[in-house]
C-alpha cells in the first residue's frame, strides 16, 4: 500500500487535532476539579454562603476554561481545513496541534488555584466576597498568558506560508517552535497560578493587605511569565528565520533540539519563581509592613531560579545561530 | 449577593446585546459574514456560560479525584458543543471564523470588564 502526500498531511492534521484538545482539556479539568474540591471545603465550612461560592465557583471556571477553548478552535480549525499537499505541511498542522495542547495545560490547571482560593476566601471573609472575586480574575487572567502565547504560535505556524522554504531543515524548525512554545507555556501557567492562589488565601485572611498583596501578586506573576516570553522567542526566531536548504539531518536535529531545549527548560524556572513569588505574597498577607524586603528577595530569588532558563535559552540560540 | 442566575443573566444579555450592536455595524459596513459570526460566537458562548452553571452542582459533593472526572466529561460535552460554530464557520463562507472565536470568548470578555477597570488599590463593596 503506497500513501500519498495528502493522505500523510490529513494524518497529521487528526492528530495535531487531538492532541491539541486532548492535552488542552487536562489542564482545565484538573484546574475545575481542583475549584470544585476547594468548594466543597468551602461549603462545608459555611453552607449558608453556597450560593456565593457557586457563583464565584462559576465565574473563576468561566475564565480558568479559556485556555482549552483556545485549544478546541486550534483542534477544529486542524480537522476541518483542507491543507496543500506538500511534505512540509505534515510538520505545520503537527506542531501547532503539539503547541496549543500543551501551551493550555499550564495555564489551565493555574487558572483552578486561585478560583478554588477565592471560593474558600469567600466562606472564611463574606465581606471581601467582590474583592476576592475580582483578585481571583486578574491572578487567573493573568494565568491566561501563556496559553494566549501558544494560541499566537499555532495560528503563525497554520497562516505562514513555507512553502518557498527548503523542506529539509525547515520542517524541523517549525516543529522547534511548537515545542518552545508549548512547552514552555506549562511553568509559567503552573508558576502563576500558585502565586495568584496564595494572594487570594492572603487576603481572605488579612483584608488590609489587599493592596499589597495584590500588587506583589501581579509583580510575582509577571516574572513568571519570562520563560514563557524565551519560549516565544525562539519560537518566532525558528518561524522566521530562513534556514539554508540541506540534505544533511544534524542542522534539523539542531532546529529540533533548539525547541526542545528551550520549551522543557523553561518549565522548572516558572513554577519555582511561582514558588517564591507565592511564599512573598504570604509573607506580606502575615506582615505588611516587611513587603519591601519581602519583595526585594522574592525578586532576588526568582532572578536565581531564572538562571536555568537563561541557560536554556543561550543553548538554544546556539543551537539556532552556531551549530 | 446575586444568585448564579442573576449571574447568567446579567454577563449573558451583556454579551449578547454588544454582539448584536457590533454586529450590526458591521452588517451595515458591508460585513455580513463578520456580524453573523461575532452573533453565533456569541450564542454558543452565552448557552456554554449557562450550562457551566448547571454541572456546577454536579462536581460539588464529591472527593477530588471525582470532581475532576465529572469537570472533565462536562468539559468534552460543552467543547462538542462549542464546536458547532466553528465548524459552520470552516465549512461555510457565509460566516467568518475568526469574529466565531471573538463571540466564543464574550463571555469571559465582559466578566473581565466588569472586574478589571478598578484601581488595585479601591476596594470594591461587596454585593
Amino acid at each position: 500500500m503506497t500513501i500519498d502526500v495528502q493522505t500523510w498531511v490529513k494524518v497529521a492534521a487528526f492528530t495535531g487535532g487531538g492532541l491539541a484538545m486532548g492535552l488542552g482539556a487536562i489542564g482545565a479539568a484538573v484546574g475545575e476539579g481542583h475549584t470544585a474540591a476547594q468548594a466543597n471545603i468551602a461549603i462545608s465550612r459555611t453552607p449558608d454562603m453556597s450560593g456565593d461560592i457557586f457563583k464565584s465557583m462559576l465565574v473563576g471556571q468561566a475564565v480558568a476554561e479559556s485556555a482549552s477553548i483556545f485549544a478546541l478552535v486550534i483542534a477544529m480549525i486542524l480537522l476541518f481545513t483542507d491543507y496543500a499537499s506538500s511534505y512540509i505541511e505534515i510538520s505545520v498542522v503537527l506542531s501547532a496541534g503539539i503547541c496549543m495542547g500543551l501551551g493550555a495545560i499550564g495555564s489551565g490547571i493555574g487558572s483552578g488555584y486561585p478560583a478554588g482560593a477565592a471560593c474558600v476566601g469567600i466562606a472564611r471573609q463574606p465581606a471581601m466576597s467582590g474583592r476576592l472575586m475580582t483578585n481571583m480574575l486578574i491572578g487567573s487572567a493573568v494565568c491566561q498568558t501563556p496559553a494566549i502565547f501558544s494560541l499566537v504560535t499555532s495560528f503563525i505556524i497554520l497562516f505562514t506560508d513555507f512553502s518557498g522554504r527548503p523542506i529539509n531543515p525547515t520542517w524541523a524548525a517549525i516543529v522547534g517552535a511548537g515545542l518552545a512554545s508549548g512547552f514552555g507555556g506549562i511553568g509559567s501557567g503552573l508558576g502563576g497560578g500558585l502565586v495568584a492562589e496564595t494572594s487570594c488565601d492572603g487576603i481572605a485572611r488579612q483584608p488590609e493587605t489587599v493592596t499589597p498583596v495584590t500588587n506583589v501578586m501581579l509583580l510575582g506573576q509577571a516574572v513568571t511569565q519570562t520563560t514563557a516570553i524565551y519560549g516565544l522567542l525562539v519560537s518566532f526566531i525558528l518561524m522566521f528565520k530562513t534556514f539554508e536548504a540541506t540534505s544533511a539531518l544534524a542542522p534539523a536535529a539542531a532546529l529540533l533540539s533548539a525547541g526542545i531545549c528551550m520549551g522543557i527548560g523553561a518549565i522548572g524556572p516558572g513554577i519555582g519563581e511561582g514558588f517564591t513569588a507565592r511564599s512573598a505574597v504570604d509573607g506580606i498577607a502575615r506582615n505588611m509592613n516587611a513587603t519591601a524586603e519581602l519583595t526585594r528577595i522574592m525578586l532576588v530569588g526568582q532572578a536565581v531560579a531564572e538562571s536555568t532558563g537563561i541557560y536554556s535559552l543561550v543553548i538554544a540560540l546556539i543551537l539556532i545561530f552556531v551549530v | 449577593m446575586e444568585t448564579i442566575k442573576q449571574t447568567q443573566k446579567k454577563y449573558g444579555s451583556r454579551a449578547m446585546s454588544l454582539a448584536i450592536i457590533v454586529a450590526m455595524g458591521l452588517i451595515v459596513l458591508g460585513e455580513k459574514a463578520a456580524g453573523k459570526g461575532l452573533i453565533l460566537g456569541t450564542l454558543f458562548s452565552v448557552v456554554n456560560f449557562i450550562l457551566i452553571g448547571a454541572t456546577l452542582p454536579r462536581t460539588v459533593g464529591h472527593k477530588k479525584r471525582a470532581a475532576i472526572l465529572i469537570s472533565f466529561v462536562s468539559l468534552l460535552l460543552r467543547y462538542a458543543l462549542l464546536a458547532i460554530p466553528i465548524v459552520l464557520a470552516i465549512k461555510l463562507d457565509q460566516i467568518n471564523i475568526f469574529t466565531v472565536i471573538i463571540g466564543i470568548f464574550m463571555i469571559q470578555l465582559m466578566i473581565l470588564v466588569d472586574h478589571l477597570p478598578l484601581p488595585l488599590g479601591q476596594k470594591r463593596a461587596s454585593s
